[in-house]
């Protein structure tokens, strides 16, 4: 294995730790949308601090729910339906 | 050559004289090298050549616009160059001399399209496209891609023939085979049947869904070059012919949405990025659509980006499928340990597809979002950042999570070594994914229509709206990674209809079609024969007496003839297609020599 791969194993063993980065990298990226925003608004609600963090959570969230758990089970066959695996 | 005489070397006549040279040419590997020709030879042209009318031939009575070289199809034509580069790098390892002739003749069709000032000379070099890359898919040799490919045939002969259709009704009805702009507000039948032959080649919803089927099965380093030519041509076509059509804005955005969604469920890596085509191509029907100069000029700079990170992104599920032999995720994971350099060029890929600051889909994709908003199509702006949320979730990090992590490290999969040249070519993609996203003038330079004022994508405002946006849907990613998680199944598509149709047609013939043949045959064998009989022992006197000598001699000529058409009538669809192009491109050369 590579130095670089060992240390991806490393990261990977600070899944934790990385996780706990991340929401602190959200948080002070809300933070500064208090601060910093839009010239004009282009979509009323934008010019609210935190609209594209909730728009993204929301979307993201709602995406995968409702496509996996409402969507897939309706329109999804067994892996071989159309015999194109190998 | 008038083409080299008037001082234009058209892109596509290396690929071809390379297509022509390559079953020719001695060695076990060392022609490879010249792989690497016409595509140096492309970036030369295009860089080089001045806006112009170059390489007008005359044939059966029309003029063939061969060089319509302008803003709009420069750019293009420089991006499909810089793409063909990279592809051929890519494919440097393969010994199939097949693959290379027909990523030739594809991409010299592609360079065809672009330049083409004309219908007749657009629909040669389309078909052309078209046979090179069915057999891309064809050349990956396994049942799937043969069935794959034969399906993806036929749907690209169906938009084929709705162009064919349209612009023999356009000349019957206009007089002229000129390719320009259509008013929208005066598109006649002719126009709009067109127009859905282009849609068919750009995958527009609902007629899409030969892209995801075909896509994943083309070889390792055929569906490289499938990515990036074939949908992009004709965007370069429909903003050509069709822009400011509120159809495209509509159905742009509408594909925007319905690509990620398909790609959010899905398990087949190529297949998931195959959907983000389907997305990303959205992006660009819509600005095309909205048809002011900025969501034009979005739309534009967009295809240029995507065609350099989809390229990487199928680069880097080619790795992994040249590899561990397998794209489906479920089958995946553990891996980035000991494909590293695979997964951060593949991230590289990702996250410009995402649209992440630093990277080249920042300042395309924003560009086509900003126009729409500032031409006041909230909801179609709206519908593109969800589709934004959509690809983050789902190409930026759904699929590496899945190939390269999610399980422990997997150290038992065997994996076969990827060669040198697959990375370097990954590198060369990635590096220009970086420089146009850290210098948006290296693209912004080339946009072919004019701004009011210039469009700045490194704001404040426009980088922490991306970081907000994208850091929230990773938050979401987060928190449903095991809802996410990728099932081994069959997502039905609107192919389901295009199958059904198939069965239709299918019933249609082998049923009451059959049986009127049957009948015919039967009525024929009773009065036709009996007729010819009489006939015959008329004649027969006739033959013996006088011409058995005369014609005895032809006769054998025509036998020997007819035993050569007989083996060259194989019944075989490859053989027929290989044939033609053969033919086809003689016939062009000939021409082109001639004139």
């Amino acid at each position: 294995m590579s130095l670089f791969g060992m240390l991806l194993n490393w990261l990977r063993s600070k899944s934790r730790v990385l996780a706990w980065l991340l929401f602190l990298a959200l948080a002070g990226l809300v933070a500064a949308n208090l601060f910093v925003r839009p010239h004009e608004a282009e979509y009323v609600f934008d010019a609210y601090p935190g609209f594209w963090a909730v728009f993204g959570l929301v979307v993201g969230l709602a995406m995968v729910i409702v496509m996996k758990k409402i969507v897939q089970p309706m329109i999804s066959r067994g892996d071989d339906y159309y015999e194109r695996n190998r | 050559m008038s083409a080299i005489v008037s001082g234009f070397v058209h892109p596509t006549l290396g690929f071809y004289l390379l297509a022509l040279m390559l079953p020719f040419l001695p060695g076990k590997t060392g022609w490879k090298w010249l792989l690497l020709v016409p595509p140096i030879v492309a970036i030369w042209s295009v860089m080089t050549i001045a806006p112009g009318e170059y390489g007008q031939v005359a044939w059966l009575g029309q003029t063939l616009h061969f060089g319509r070289v302008d803003k709009l199809s420069l750019i293009f034509a420089q991006v499909f160059a810089i793409m063909s580069l990279i592809g051929m790098v890519y494919a440097l390892h393969v010994d199939d001399r097949l693959q290379h002739i027909m990523a030739c003749v594809y991409v010299g069709g592609a360079f065809g399209c672009t330049f083409a000032g004309d219908y007749l000379t657009l629909f040669i070099f389309w078909e052309m496209m078209s046979i090179g890359s069915t057999f891309l898919i064809w050349l990956a040799r396994n049942p799937v891609s043969t069935k794959a490919g034969f399906r993806y045939f036929l749907y690209h002969t169906i938009g084929g023939l709705f162009l064919l259709i349209g612009l023999i009704l356009r000349y019957k009805s206009a007089g002229t085979l000129a390719f320009d702009h259509v008013d929208p507000g005066h598109m006649m039948a002719y126009d709009w049947m067109i127009m859905l032959g282009f849609c068919v080649n750009a995958a527009v919803v609902p007629l899409h869904a030969w892209l995801p089927d075909a896509y994943p099965e083309g070889t390792v380093t055929g569906s490289v070059f499938l990515c990036a030519f074939t949908t992009k041509t004709a965007v370069y076509v429909l903003l050509r012919g069709f822009h400011g059509v509120e159809a495209l804005a509509i159905a742009g955005t509408v594909m925007a949405v319905y690509g990620v969604l398909y790609a959010c469920i899905e398990n087949n890596a190529r297949r998931i990025l195959s959907y983000h085509i389907v997305s990303q191509v959205g992006y660009m029907v819509a600005g095309i659509g909205i048809g002011t100069a900025m969501t034009m000029n979005g739309a534009v700079a967009h295809a240029y980006a995507h065609i350099l990170y989809k390229g990487l992104l199928f680069m880097g599920a080619g790795c992994l499928l040249y590899a561990a032999g397998t794209t489906k995720l479920d089958k995946l994971g553990g891996l980035a340990h000991r494909l590293p350099w695979v997964m951060v060029l593949y991230m590289v890929a990702a996250l410009s597809i995402s649209g992440m600051p630093g990277f080249n889909g920042f300042i395309s994709k924003t560009m086509t979002i900003a126009g729409a908003a500032e031409a006041h199509r909230t909801w179609l702006a709206i519908g593109m950042e969800i589709a934004a949320v959509g690809t983050f979730l789902s190409v930026g990090i759904k699929l590496p999570y899945f190939a390269f992590f999610a399980k422990p490290a997997n150290d038992k999969m065997e994996l076969r070594p990827i060669p040198l040249n697959m990375y370097l070519a990954m590198a060369m993609g990635a590096a220009l994914c970086i420089a146009q996203g850290l210098y948006p003038d290296m693209l912004y330079r080339y946009l072919p229509f004019a701004m009011e004022e210039a469009y700045h994508p490194w704001t404040t405002w426009h980088v922490l709206q991306s970081l907000l946006l994208l850091g929230f849907t990773g938050l979401a990613f987060y928190l449903t990674r095991d809802i996410i998680t990728p099932h081994a199944k069959t997502n039905l598509d609107f192919d389901y209809f295009y199958r059904l149709i198939g069965r239709g047609v299918l019933a249609l013939v082998s049923r009451p079609l059959a049986w009127l043949d049957d009948r015919w045959t039967e009525a024929y064998r009773a009065v036709g024969l009996r007729g010819l009989l009489a006939a015959g022992r008329g004649t027969a006197w006739f033959d013996t007496k006088g011409i058995d000598t005369v014609v005895d001699g032809s006769a054998y000529t025509v036998r020997n003839i007819g035993v050569l058409g007989a083996k060259v009538q194989s019944g075989r669809l490859q053989d027929y297609l290989g044939l033609t192009a053969a033919l086809a491109l003689g016939i062009f050369a000939l021409v082109w020599y001639l004139a």
